[in-house]
């Protein structure tokens, strides 16, 4: 039987090579981004100085992108074997050495890139940008764990992404975030994507990457800020699980979509629910949902008449947002440097700042027309108006879908890890007097 | 170790060794990642305040050296010290925070694996509170929840509102949609330079006075007097008159308002101090302190001053910018007046004689200030403007000095042709017409020059060359069919501009009259202003004809400047608006 995830997963495989063969160019998407990104700390001398200066390399070493395939299979490897270690083996001593084990790979050795979660822009990009390619290994990093996500669950939270591993390592007193605020957080997770495909799709900016809060620590070095803001998020990791994780990873709120569909996922117990309630704390990312108690007869009219409301309410929602999303078109379209120089030109020309910047100057020395550089910002920030239509939209449609998601009452009985919020980390296991027999059964079976 | 899973009471003592060990363990991880992370901190802020102050040395170099070129090479050599040090330094602190990273990585990880291992011996059994309500608590949680994601939807809107806190830039109003630099139709309404567009001292006005006398104030719309003295001419945009003016004490740039002849405001513009060693600046009481006409784009006003002084006001007189280009090696004291093309401001700088290599032509962006590119110049010191010619080839500036007369590519500054035809001081200014330029050689000679040729055109593109009198300090004036030039003394020479056959010669000046300022054609009328403040209007062709003299009742050595009906003329101590009467407007 075709299930709907497959039809998403072909989706997103078409998608994938769609964007491939889409490339004219075969520049390797990191170079392509290093090309974009990377200031040089000491730029050449503004003065002859006769010393010839190296010639930057125009291809990536050949290593470089064998390198990139040896990535691949390695995230290949870990994702069966996070599978099979969370599904089938259920040791959290083995995920924790194989997180370790992601964590030194992916995170210290190859400095957190290629990422999954950064792959998300290039794939946009390369959608809107006929002229950008995307490496095949990239979209195997998007691809693959969103693939095993669908069969066995967020397999690759569990033991494989570095951003989650540093953040479970240095969780030493969980503290549990009440459900509700859960929810309410977990909205910038989907505004950080929205955010992220617009700019992508703009090609103005890698959000992700740019302040992927994790990075600096990698490569031990990077910007003051971003290593500030991943200070932050590791101390808040002392007490509260994976905030990163859980309140704003925008691959993250991808896997907690296709996780709903997993064919196999993580349960706490190995066979039947006891109703013990050993497990009820165990979980630090707060994904183990309690057995639900029948509403009385008025809460639940009062609850489908709530229901009622927030339905009609999501195609307002929708429309208002989307309205709003193109509003701020002027803010959002910031994020472009045709943008911001325009405004910048516009500022100076207007005498509302002083003196110039780099950019400004540069721009002056071309001698091109102030007036064609602001009929190009306008043109962007039409497709930020257009953009921000969408985004508002998107973000009209999450708000709304959640707030009816968490009206709705669900029948259950038995304690179970939730299929979206469940990291797969296997620490609830042993909270279950079950998964000790069952241990205990086959220590006495190998004895 | 054991294990909390197998642990007896036996082993209780053992576990508390094992635990201990942990923490400590743990502890000293804490202590030297403490001290690794403060000994970064401490390096990397002594590599900031390293860096900020290379920074700020290096930015005062640059403007030294925008400001003092004389000096560039001694700058140059003090910057690549400067740099070598600071990189030197830089490496240094990198190479510390480097290690500094590695072992704060090491401290970290012993500090985590001794926290968790420690974590093991106190792991905490499970512990169910007794439960009740959890139907009751579902719905609080679900109201809850809707709450928080509303406020999760406020707080980004409010986050939003925020960001859009500022002005707001609309990219299409109509002054944001105003072009950069002033398109040749706009230029060509106003008189933005010495001698209006191009140079060319021809009106696009037709329809100007004829007749004003400045004894009864007949004709004369308004007269103001100009507060500091200048040789320079009166440049109009719109309603604004630019002046510039200077004495020992003070260098300033007027505007006045065109119509109403109003003063709005002066500018200050600073003088450079003298660099050791340097000898103060000789200024000839002939050329004064502000002989350079002004030049504005529309947005800005430029001036530049006997001193090398360079400054840049807006319209409302808010200063923008000002440099010092070196005082210049100029015998008679620098006279060229400054010329606009596109954003670019040129400046052509001779100095010194041809073998001083001092001179260049130098192009800055008007907004900022700073030099988009200089060319080197092999000419002497000269008195002449450039001119931005619209050549079938495309624009060139075009200079005239002895020996070369040299064409420039605006954008780059590349060189596209030079002839060498002159000598002596010279001081006109070129004009173009019809394919071909007109020079003059001081005294001695007429030449036009075919603008289409590359490189040394000397041999191959001198149309024709005149040895005839020629002025000291007039420009040359004509419309393609003919040249009309006029000497100091009043002899002035008419020639055809194709072929340089002379059409007629005359002695307007009858012993009586003198000129400094250049003439000017209205049509096919001359006007031709004396020392004395006279304007002899007057038929070009077929023959010189006079048709009026009208006196202003001042002495005159600006070039008069043809905007809209009107004539600005400036006096030694005056400014003059001569116009209709009908075309008098109320300011
Ligand atoms: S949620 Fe995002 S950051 Fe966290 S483990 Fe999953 S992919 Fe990595
Ligand atoms: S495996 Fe258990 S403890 Fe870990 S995230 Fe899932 S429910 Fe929570």
């Amino acid at each position: 039987m075709i299930r709907f995830g497959h039809i998403i997963i072909a989706t997103a495989v078409v998608v994938n090579l769609c964007a491939v063969v889409s490339g004219r160019h075969g520049l390797p998407a990191r170079e392509n981004t290093a090309k974009i990104a990377a200031p040089q700390r000491f730029p050449p001398p503004e003065f002859e100085s006769g010393y010839d200066l190296p010639p930057s390399p125009a291809a990536p070493h050949p290593r470089q992108s064998i390198y990139e395939y040896i990535d691949v299979a390695v995230l290949l490897a870990a994702l069966i074997l996070a599978s099979y270690l969370v599904l089938k083996m259920r040791s959290r001593r083995a995920i924790f050495v194989l997180m370790v084990f992601s964590l030194v790979y992916f995170g210290f050795w190859r400095k957190g890139c290629v990422c999954p979660i950064g792959a998300i822009q290039n794939i946009v990009l390369s959608i809107f940008d006929r002229d950008y390619a995307v490496p095949i290994t990239v979209s195997a990093f998007f691809l693959l764990p969103l693939i095993f996500t669908l069969f066995f669950g967020r397999v690759f939270c569990s033991a494989v992404c570095p951003l989650g591993a540093i953040q479970d390592l240095v969780l030493l007193r969980p503290v549990s975030v009440p459900d509700w605020l859960a929810s309410g957080l977990r909205v910038f997770a989907y505004l950080y994507l929205g955010l992220a495909v617009l700019f992508a799709a703009t090609g103005s900016a890698f959000l992700i990457c740019r302040y992927d809060p994790f990075v600096s620590f990698f490569r031990l070095s990077g910007n003051l800020n971003i290593l500030i803001i991943g200070a932050c998020f590791l101390v808040v990791g002392l007490f509260i699980g994976r905030p990163y994780c859980r309140f704003f990873c925008p691959y993250g709120v991808i896997l907690r979509q296709l996780s709903r569909l997993s064919r196999w996922r993580v349960t706490i117990t190995p066979d039947e629910c006891i109703g013990c309630r050993l497990c009820e704390d165990a979980c630090p990312f707060g994904a183990i949902r309690k057995p639900a108690d029948e509403w009385s007869a008025t809460e639940y009219v009062r609850g489908k008449k709530t229901l009622a409301l927030l339905i009609l309410l999501l195609p307002v929602l929708i429309l208002f947002c989307g309205w709003a999303g193109a509003r701020f078109k002027n803010v959002t379209s910031r994020m472009h440097s045709t943008v911001r120089l325009a405004e910048r030109i516009y500022l100076e020309e207007a005498g509302e700042v002083e003196g110039t910047t780099d950019a400004s100057l540069a721009f002056r020395a071309t001698g091109r027309e102030v007036k064609d550089l602001y009929e190009e910002a306008s043109g962007v920030r039409g497709q930020f108006a257009i953009g921000g239509w969408l985004l508002g939209g998107f973000m009209g449609l999450v708000i709304g879908v959640k707030l009816t998601a968490v009206s709705v009452w669900r029948q259950r009985t038995d304690y179970e890890a939730d299929r979206a919020g469940c990291l797969a980390c296997g620490r609830c296991f042993k909270h279950c007097p079950r998964e000790r027999l069952r241990l205990s059964k086959k220590d006495k079976a190998i004895s | 170790m054991k294990s909390p899973d197998n642990n007896t009471s036996g082993d209780v003592q053992a576990v508390s060794a094992w635990h201990r060990s942990a923490v400590a363990t743990a502890l000293v991880g804490a202590v030297f990642s403490v001290i690794v992370l403060a000994l970064i901190v401490g390096n990397y802020i002594r590599g900031r305040v390293h860096e900020t102050r290379w920074e700020k040395k290096l930015e005062n170099l640059r403007i030294e050296i925008s400001n003092q070129p004389d000096d560039e090479q001694a700058l140059l050599e003090e910057i690549r010290r400067l740099d070598l040090e600071f990189r030197r330094a830089m490496f240094r602190v990198l190479d510390f925070s480097r290690t500094g990273s590695y072992l704060l990585l090491a401290s970290l990880s012993v500090f985590v694996i001794g926290i968790k291992w420690a974590g093991t011996f106190k792991e905490k059994m499970p512990a169910p509170q007794p439960q009740q309500g959890a139907a009751s608590e579902q719905i609080r949680q679900a109201m809850l929840a809707r709450w928080s994601v509303a406020a999760a939807l406020g707080l980004a809107g409010a986050v939003m509102l925020f960001l859009a806190i500022g002005p707001r830039i609309d990219f299409r109003a109509t002054d944001a949609a105003a072009d950069s630099y002033p398109t040749p139709e706009k230029i060509s309404r106003n008189w933005h330079r010495f001698r209006g567009p191009e140079g060319a001292g021809i009106s696009a006005d037709v329809n100007m006075p004829e007749s004003w006398d400045g004894k009864s104030g007949k004709g004369i719309l308004w007269k103001t007097k100009v507060p500091v003295a200048g040789h320079n001419s009166p440049v109009v945009w719109g309603d604004r008159l630019f002046l510039s003016g200077g004495d020992p004490n003070r260098l300033n740039v007027f505007c006045f308002d065109a119509l109403s002849g109003e003063l709005l405001w002066t500018g200050d513009v600073k003088r450079a101090p003298l660099k050791p060693n340097e000898e103060p600046v000789e200024v000839m009481e002939d050329t004064g302190w502000a002989a350079p006409t002004v030049t504005t784009d529309g947005k800005r006003v430029f001036a530049i001053f006997v001193t090398g002084d360079l400054a840049c006001f807006d319209f409302s007189g808010r200063s923008f910018w000002s440099k010092n280009l070196g005082t210049p090696d100029n015998v008679y004291g620098y006279a060229s007046s400054l010329e606009m093309y596109r954003n670019l401001l040129l400046i052509q700088y001779d100095q010194g004689d041809t073998e001083s290599e001092k001179s260049k032509l130098i192009a800055l962006d008007g907004f900022s200030g700073r030099v988009v590119w200089q060319a080197k110049r092999p000419v002497a010191n000269s008195w002449s403007t450039p001119i931005v010619a619209r050549t079938d080839s495309g624009p060139q500036i075009i200079t005239a000095a002895d020996p070369w007369v040299i064409a420039y590519e605006p954008n780059s500054g590349a060189e596209i042709w030079r002839a060498e035809c002159l000598a002596g001081d010279v001081a006109p200014t070129p004009i173009y017409a019809n394919g071909l330029t007109f020079v003059i050689e001081p005294y001695s000679k007429t030449v036009a020059i075919r603008t289409d040729g590359k490189g040394d055109v000397t041999k191959t593109h001198i149309a024709w060359s005149l040895d005839e009198p020629a002025p000291d300090i007039c420009s040359p004036i004509g419309n393609g069919e003919f040249v009309f030039i006029l000497n100091s003394d009043g002899l002035a020479l008419c020639f055809k501009a194709a072929d340089g056959e002379k059409l007629w010669e005359e002695d307007i000046g009858e012993g009586r009259d003198s000129f400094l300022a250049s003439p000017s054609l209205v049509g096919d009328k001359l006007y031709l202003l004396t020392e004395k403040g006279i304007m002899i209007i007057a038929e070009v062709l077929p023959k010189y004809n006079e048709l009026a003299r009208c006196e202003l009742g001042e002495e005159c050595c600006a070039s008069p400047a043809f905007v809209d009906g009107r004539i600005y003329i400036r006096g030694v101590e005056n400014l003059y608006c001569i116009g209709k009467e009908e075309t008098t407007q109320e300011p």
